[in-house]
């Protein structure tokens, strides 16, 4: 590799593992019967159903402190689908279609680098460990269990050598999480709250930080249907993900300018009827407490529709 | 002539009430934890299942849910109480509406 190569590999390895958090963003957490949008929820799939869900996800970083003018965006397409295997259990599985590009400066010029194409695999599996049902409302708790596996392409790269991890649509590694979540469901609103943890493994000399998360999501009708059959509800909806990751890893050694905590304001709209559900929300960052010159931020978009099949 | 109709006339007023005109059987299930249309697609799913069902009408407000059954049909509570629990809600009580079970 020629030294102005070998100057981009530095600065580009450097912006990768700086953004890592951002790759963190599409996560196994979206899934399918999400009742909040930007996490999950304990709301059942009746035994023997699927539903599904496919979400584009917008996702823009370009805030950045480190002077290499670094610009991250990011499209996924997500498509999850949820299975009732008995009463109180139902599983789920979701797969991202990613396009990623990062652009920085490098060298007096400014570089792009892209990559497309299926990321990895998630299942989980969710159980009603607490269900108190009255006429018209539902309180429940909900564990949940689930792994990450390493199914994509990590190893992508273009003409100028393996891209960084943060331009990869896979990680390459093993990733465990788990957590527990709350619903309090009424016929005028409903209140989600979620608490997870992701363990990240280590992958192709790079570990990212492990993942804790707090989550909320507050959903009030705003209006439904009148005249027979069952209604259809329109919810306005705000959300809140505090978010914290460790700092990577690479080559065993910690990047002291990775990750750290964002707290995300979420506003959104949510159309529900028997069927189909169809719904939007934006990611605002409130607040980013980032290590070192970590890449922040800017917004991340979410619109969606699910189904009963 | 006259005898005829008056025979005639007795006779219709004897005459009993066919099947065809008699109310479906239906059962009224009030049901908890429902609260949202997305969820009661999984239930109206489950107890379409149960044979000799031929309508299903839902009240969410109300937890309601008519079951409406074909003719010569009938439904247990048990199995209710089973279908509504596989949807993920439950069954606080059942009555019948209408009609008569055999």
């Amino acid at each position: 590799m020629n030294r102005s190569k070998s100057k981009c590999y530095v600065l580009c390895q450097l912006a990768g593992t700086l953004s890592v958090i951002v790759a963190g963003m599409i996560s196994h957490m979206d899934v399918v019967l999400t009742a909040p949008i930007t996490f999950n929820t304990a709301l059942p799939v009746a035994k023997g159903e699927f539903v599904l869900r496919e979400q584009l996800i917008v996702n823009q970083s370009g805030d950045d402190p480190s002077g290499a003018n670094r610009d991250r965006s990011e499209i996924a397409a997500v498509t999850a689908m949820g299975y009732g295997i008995a009463r109180r259990w139902a599983v789920f599985g979701v797969l991202p279609y990613r396009t990623i590009d990062l652009d920085l400066d490098s060298g007096g010029q400014r570089i792009n680098r892209s990559n497309s194409g299926i990321g990895d695999l998630t299942v989980l599996a969710r159980n009603t460990a607490h269900q108190k049902d009255q006429t018209g409302q539902t309180f429940r708790i909900a564990p949940f269990v689930g792994v990450k596996a390493p199914t994509g392409k990590d190893n992508a790269s273009d003409s100028l050598g393996t891209l960084p991890s943060s331009v990869q649509v896979a990680s390459g590694s093993w990733d465990l999480f788990g957590g527990v979540v709350l619903t309090y469901q009424t016929l005028d609103f409903q209140i989600d709250s979620q608490l997870s943890y992701r363990f990240n493994n280590e992958a192709n000399g790079v570990e990212a930080g492990d993942i804790a998360r707090l989550d909320g999501s507050l959903q009030y009708r705003l209006w439904h249907s009148e005249g027979m059959g069952i209604p259809d509800f329109l919810y306005g909806v705000i959300e809140a993900n505090l978010i914290h990751q460790d700092k990577n890893k690479v080559a065993g050694v910690e990047d002291p300018d990775s990750n750290g905590t964002r707290l995300f304001l979420s506003p959104g709209i949510q159309y529900v009827t028997k069927r189909w559900i169809a719904e939007a929300v934006i990611q605002l960052p409130i607040t980013q407490n980032l290590n070192g010159s970590a890449l922040e931020n800017d917004y991340i978009s979410r619109i969606s529709v699910r189904f009963n099949l | 002539m006259k005898k005829l109709h008056y025979m005639l006339f007795v006779l219709i007023l004897l005459m009993p009430l066919t099947p065809a005109n008699a109310e479906p059987l239906s059962y009224a299930l009030q049901v908890e934890g429902l609260a949202c249309p997305f969820c009661a697609y999984g239930i109206e799913k489950k107890l379409s299942s149960i044979e000799g069902v031929e309508d299903i009408e839902v009240d969410v407000k109300q937890g309601e849910i008519i079951v409406t059954m074909a003719e010569g049909a009938t439904m247990s509570e048990e199995l209710a109480r089973e279908k509504v629990k596989d949807a993920g809600f439950s069954l606080r009580s059942m009555a019948q509406r209408g009609g008569s079970e055999q």
